[in-house]
This record gives C-alpha cells, sequence and structure tokens, in this order.
C-alpha cells in the first residue's frame, strides 16, 4: 500500500494539515499513478502534459476540498442525511474521506489497490489530532 | 437513539475510556476559581457569570472533541437526542453525573436540565454580602461549556440558570434553548 498525500481541513474549511509523499509530479493524475522511477528525472522542469505546472500544492488542497465537500453533500441529498460519503477510486487513485461531527475533514489519498482507511482515517482523529491537538494546546 | 440507549452509553464509557481524578480536587479547584473571580471583579457578580460563561466556552469547543473520540457516536437527529446526549453520556463521563432532562417545549427547542447532584457545588457558600444569593450563578461554567460545545456540531444555543440550590431554591435548573443550526462553511471565495 502507498499513501501519496493527507489533508486535514478544520470547520472554517482551510486546510490546516498537509502532507504528501512523491516528489510533485505534472497533474493530478501523474501524481497519483506513477512512481518516480518511471518519469524521467528530466521531467522536473520540462513543461508538464496538461499546462498546470503552476499549480501549487495550496490549490491542489482547495481542488480536494472542493471535491470532498461536493461529494459529501451529494452524498446526503441522495442517500439521507445519515449517509457518509467514504472514498472513490479513480483508475490511478483511492481518495479516503472521514468526517467528524465537528466537521473536521480527513482526505488521504492512496494507491487504488489499497483497502479502506476508514478506521485508520478515524484513529488519527481520535488517538492523534484530539490527544496531541485540541487537548494539548490548539492554537486558538 | 433512546434514552436508555444513551444512558447505557454513557454507563459503558464511564467504566472504560474515562481517566478518573478526585472529586474533591475539581470541587476545590472549581471553587478557588470562582472565588478568585469575584475578588478579581470586585464582586461584581454578573461579571463573574460572564467570565464563567467565557471559560466555559472555550473548554467546551474543544471538550465536544474529546467527547466525540471518546463515544464515538455519530450526530443526533433532532434537538431532543441531543439533550439525553448531554445528560446522559457528556456529563456522565467527565463529571459521573446525569441531569434530568425535562419541561419540553412542544416545538421541542427547549428543555431544562434539573441537577440532582452537582461537584462543583459541593461544601459552597455564597458570600453573604446579601447580593451573591441573587446574583451569582456558581456553576455558570456549564452553560459556556455547552454553548462551545454545541457550537462545535452546528448548533446555536443560548443556555442560563433559573435556580440553584445555593441561593436557597429547591431545585439547580439549567433551562437550554436551541436557537439555530449552523451552516456548514464555505471556503472563502477565489479573488
Amino acid at each position: 500500500m502507498v499513501v501519496y498525500s493527507f489533508y486535514i481541513f478544520d470547520r472554517h474549511a482551510e486546510c490546516i494539515y498537509k502532507r504528501r509523499w512523491l516528489p510533485r509530479p505534472t497533474s493530478i493524475s501523474g501524481k497519483a499513478s506513477r512512481p518516480t522511477s518511471e518519469i524521467p528525472s528530466s521531467s522536473n522542469g520540462v513543461p508538464p502534459v496538461f499546462g498546470q505546472s503552476d499549480r501549487t500544492t495550496d490549490d491542489d488542497a482547495k481542488l480536494i476540498f472542493g471535491t470532498v465537500f461536493s461529494l459529501r453533500n451529494m452524498v446526503r441529498k441522495l442517500g439521507g442525511e445519515d449517509d457518509s460519503f467514504v472514498s472513490y477510486n479513480t483508475s490511478q487513485y483511492k481518495l479516503h474521506y472521514y468526517e467528524t461531527p465537528t466537521n473536521i475533514k480527513f482526505v488521504m489519498l492512496t494507491d487504488v489497490k489499497s483497502p479502506s482507511m476508514r478506521v485508520a482515517l478515524q484513529q488519527i482523529y481520535i488517538n492523534l489530532f484530539v490527544e496531541y491537538g485540541v487537548l494539548d494546546s490548539y492554537p486558538r | 437513539m433512546s434514552t436508555t440507549k444513551a444512558s447505557r452509553i454513557g454507563e459503558e464509557l464511564w467504566k472504560t475510556r474515562v481517566d478518573k481524578i478526585n472529586a474533591e480536587l475539581v470541587t476545590l479547584t472549581y471553587g478557588t476559581i470562582v472565588a478568585q473571580l469575584c475578588q478579581d471583579y470586585d464582586s461584581d457578580y454578573n461579571e463573574v457569570n460572564k467570565q464563567l460563561d467565557k471559560m466555559g466556552y472555550n473548554i467546551g469547543m474543544r471538550l465536544i472533541e474529546d467527547f466525540l473520540a471518546k463515544s464515538n457516536v455519530g450526530r443526533c437527529a433532532n434537538f431532543r437526542e441531543t439533550a439525553d446526549m448531554i445528560a446522559k453520556v457528556g456529563f456522565k463521563i467527565f463529571l459521573n453525573i446525569s441531569p434530568t432532562v425535562t419541561n419540553w417545549t412542544s416545538d421541542n427547542n427547549q428543555f431544562s436540565l434539573i441537577f440532582e447532584e452537582n461537584p462543583l457545588a459541593d461544601f459552597v457558600e455564597l458570600p453573604d454580602d446579601g447580593r451573591a444569593q441573587d446574583e451569582l450563578w456558581f456553576s455558570n461554567i456549564f452553560c459556556g461549556v455547552l454553548r462551545g460545545a454545541l457550537e462545535m456540531v452546528q448548533m446555536q444555543i443560548e443556555a442560563h440558570f433559573v435556580s440553584d440550590v445555593l441561593r436557597g431554591d429547591d431545585t439547580t435548573e439549567m433551562r437550554v434553548s436551541l436557537v439555530r443550526y449552523i451552516e456548514d462553511e464555505m471556503p472563502p471565495e477565489e479573488e
């Protein structure tokens, strides 16, 4: 199993944590799919396929937020208030989602073959976020 | 979720998931805080009430995360369920008490919590200056805690005490009203 990236959004829709474990490829699909070895090292600095090289990690976070926010609302509209959006697959990557009742959102991108990360995300919330973030010195 | 189910969850969590400390330590610490506030604000009890509420609010904002992490419960379907959750699970796991939920208004937006026991108020006598009995709500921190905690789960509420045995009333009663459900925040518009 490979984890490509991980994001936490707070209740104000702000990305309060992001981490990526692969060097920046040229597009979302590239990021998710290809280990660096498949991309010739010369590709660094080479114009990207979709002309999106100037998209920053900030933009990534915004895109991801927009995606999960819309999906989550759509899921609730179709499946009722209690339904929740858990993950989606593309041919290149899998996005895992966990949201607390306080609207803190955890998003993890992994390879397509990985099992459900819901429990892992929940444990990150319970054992790390709450324990060392909220109950320690939450900065506000 | 029924009231009995909430009680069961509360009991279970209290037994298994909660770190306990000496109750008298809590009582004495809280009493000291209130006494200090009375001193700091020159016995302006309205101001003391306000400060306690504010302290509670800041506690509640974080406590809700601890509550959710421990209890692992989902969103309540309605305000009645919320009330049971507060009384049977929330107060249970943090203070080992379960105030009674009662006096609902017909629109299900307002209820009372009756505190048969209140660990904050053990051994307490209000200042004997003729005003504290009428002005100070000793356990006002609870109001702030509920307000802060519920705001984090998209409920704006108003809470205040209407009676307190410390003042010589028969019961200790807090009134809680739902003001509105808060909409999810959207990211700021792109410029």
